[in-house]
């Protein structure tokens, strides 16, 4: 029976989906995460504890693991395993996208260079270090600007500034941000951020496998809130888009063109891109999956899932069909309207009765202190909704969510 | 023969699962075994924990399978969404 590794962080929301589909596909399954297993001494050679920002010793401890009881594969479930997975199967000789191109897609800002070299479309942009006077900084750049992050992900920390005033605001939010340990911000995305042009036009997501440096796209969303700032809190996802074709060939060709000029070869891909008269601007491509639980609107050949279609290729088994389900699906990532704590979430089942809605998947637990965007990273939950057209999907998680009452104080 | 193998697990559950989890604040309550599936639901620090499926099925399945083999299967009822006081808490990640 084959081994599979899978590095899942304790924090994530991909564990449930990943193992799932593990087992529809009767691999002898492996987690590592980042925090020991309650049972790790029980089954040592099936749970383990990695050090995920150290991909170095990660390798080392799955290599010696492998000498025993060798490995078919490894998947890092999100942004926080995909260096250390890439740095594992480089190590061990297993399928993925190479490390260096893994971690260049973790860094805002090697990001650019890379896809600014291979003449992709993407905003200006500059790198600014967190000691400098920001007063200073803000001169070297042109408005309406964003300020991101390198390495955090899902919008976090990401503000839009139209002057210097608000310029000089966000880079003391962000400072602050990545100063927090909870944060766990490192290397360059300790004392960096990024500085981009903002780019008006429509945002779309294209969720893509990579098999041998091809690009396959699997689907690709429209995000039809529109994200104009001050923050940029992802909402609603619907496939399939209703951009014209060309336009989606074009953002297709645009997040090929990215892959290739990061050096991506193998994996799952996730780019987040902007559309406007000019064409597709590539504003970030991860070596991963769709975040949260949003693959579970997707569904291809018969029923399979993204999952175990990332499993399988991983493994090096064959892959049915790539084609999505046609019928059109989405999801809303429930935002956080406030901080407080979460005191009461009433009415789930008046919006189970919405029309098309399948699911409401509450993450946050009552009891739990939320926060929202740009210093948060949880969602209150997720609405998944199929219907015959995507407008008729993005109406019902719309209506849905008007039906939840979500009492924080 | 339900009933045996129902005393078994609920026994490896008393003696060996609960004092594992209950490092994390957590307990497992035996609901009940059908047609060799064990039926369990998870509370204290495991209810809504992001770890809970990996503790399900590489620690406490395993562990069952591995003691009494004629277990096929563990499955979860467990309200993860009405956890209280979950270890660790799922994220954007």
């Amino acid at each position: 029976m084959d081994r599979l590794l899978l590095l899942l962080p304790t924090t994530t929301y991909r564990t449930h989906d990943f193992l799932e589909a593990a087992r529809t596909l009767g691999v002898e399954i492996v987690c590592a995460s980042d925090e020991p297993s309650t049972f790790e001494a029980h089954a040592p050679d099936n749970l383990l504890t990695l050090d995920f920002d150290d991909p170095d010793a990660a390798a080392a401890r799955v290599a010696t693991l492998a000498d025993r009881r060798p490995l078919a594969a490894v998947v890092g479930v999100d942004d926080l395993t995909a260096v250390a997975a890439a740095a594992i199967a480089e190590r061990l000789g297993l399928r993925a996208s190479g490390r260096a191109a893994v971690a260049a897609a973790r860094d805002k800002y090697q990001m650019r260079q890379c896809l600014a070299a291979a003449g992709v479309p993407i905003p200006r942009y500059r790198r600014i270090a967190l000691k400098d006077d920001p007063f200073l900084a803000a001169r070297g750049v042109e408005f309406p600007c964003v300020l991101k992050p390198l390495a955090l992900s899902a919008s976090r920390g990401v503000i839009r500034a139209n002057n210097v005033d608000q310029f000089m605001a966000a880079f003391r939010r962000i400072s602050a941000l990545l100063a927090r340990e909870d944060v766990g911000a490192t290397g360059d995305a300790a004392q960096f951020l990024l500085a981009e042009a903002y780019v008006p036009g429509v945002e779309v997501a294209l969720e893509g496998l990579l098999m041998g440096g091809t690009l396959h796209p699997l689907a690709l969303f429209d995000k039809p809130d529109p994200l104009e700032g001050p923050f940029f809190e992802e909402t609603i996802y619907v496939t399939p888009s209703r951009l014209p074709a060309d336009t989606q060939a074009s953002i297709e060709r645009a997040t090929a063109a990215a892959c290739a000029g990061l050096g991506l070869s193998e994996g799952p891909v996730h780019a987040e891109l902007r559309v406007n008269d000019d064409g597709p601007w590539v504003l970030e491509v991860a070596a991963r999956s769709i975040g949260g639980l949003c693959s579970r609107t997707l569904r291809f050949g018969t029923g399979m899932t993204l999952e175990e279609i990332i499993l399988r290729h991983a493994l090096g088994w064959p892959i049915a069909s790539l084609a999505r389900e046609r019928r059109p699906a989405g999801v809303m990532m429930i935002p956080i309207p406030r901080a407080g704590r979460l005191a009461a979430v009433d009415d789930v089942e008046a919006a189970m009765k919405v029309a098309g809605v399948e699911e409401v998947t509450l993450t946050a637990h009552v009891g739990q202190d939320v926060v929202p965007l740009p210093e948060g990273w949880q969602y209150l939950g997720f609405i998944f909704a199929r219907a015959d057209t995507p407008a008729a999907v993005e109406a019902a998680l719309r209506d849905a969510h008007a039906r939840l009452a979500f009492d924080i104080r | 023969m339900s009933d045996d193998l129902k005393s078994r697990v609920q026994e490896l559950i008393d003696t060996m699962i609960n004092p594992a989890v209950a490092g994390h604040g957590g307990f497992v309550e035996l609901v009940d075994v059908q047609d060799n599936r064990v039926y369990l639901q998870m509370g204290g620090g495991c209810q809504g924990c992001g770890a809970a499926d990996i503790t399900l099925k590489s620690g406490i399945e395993r562990l069952i399978k591995e003691e009494i083999p004629e277990v096929a299967e563990v499955l979860d009822t467990t309200d993860h969404a009405s956890g209280s006081n979950p270890y660790y808490q799922a994220g954007k990640a």
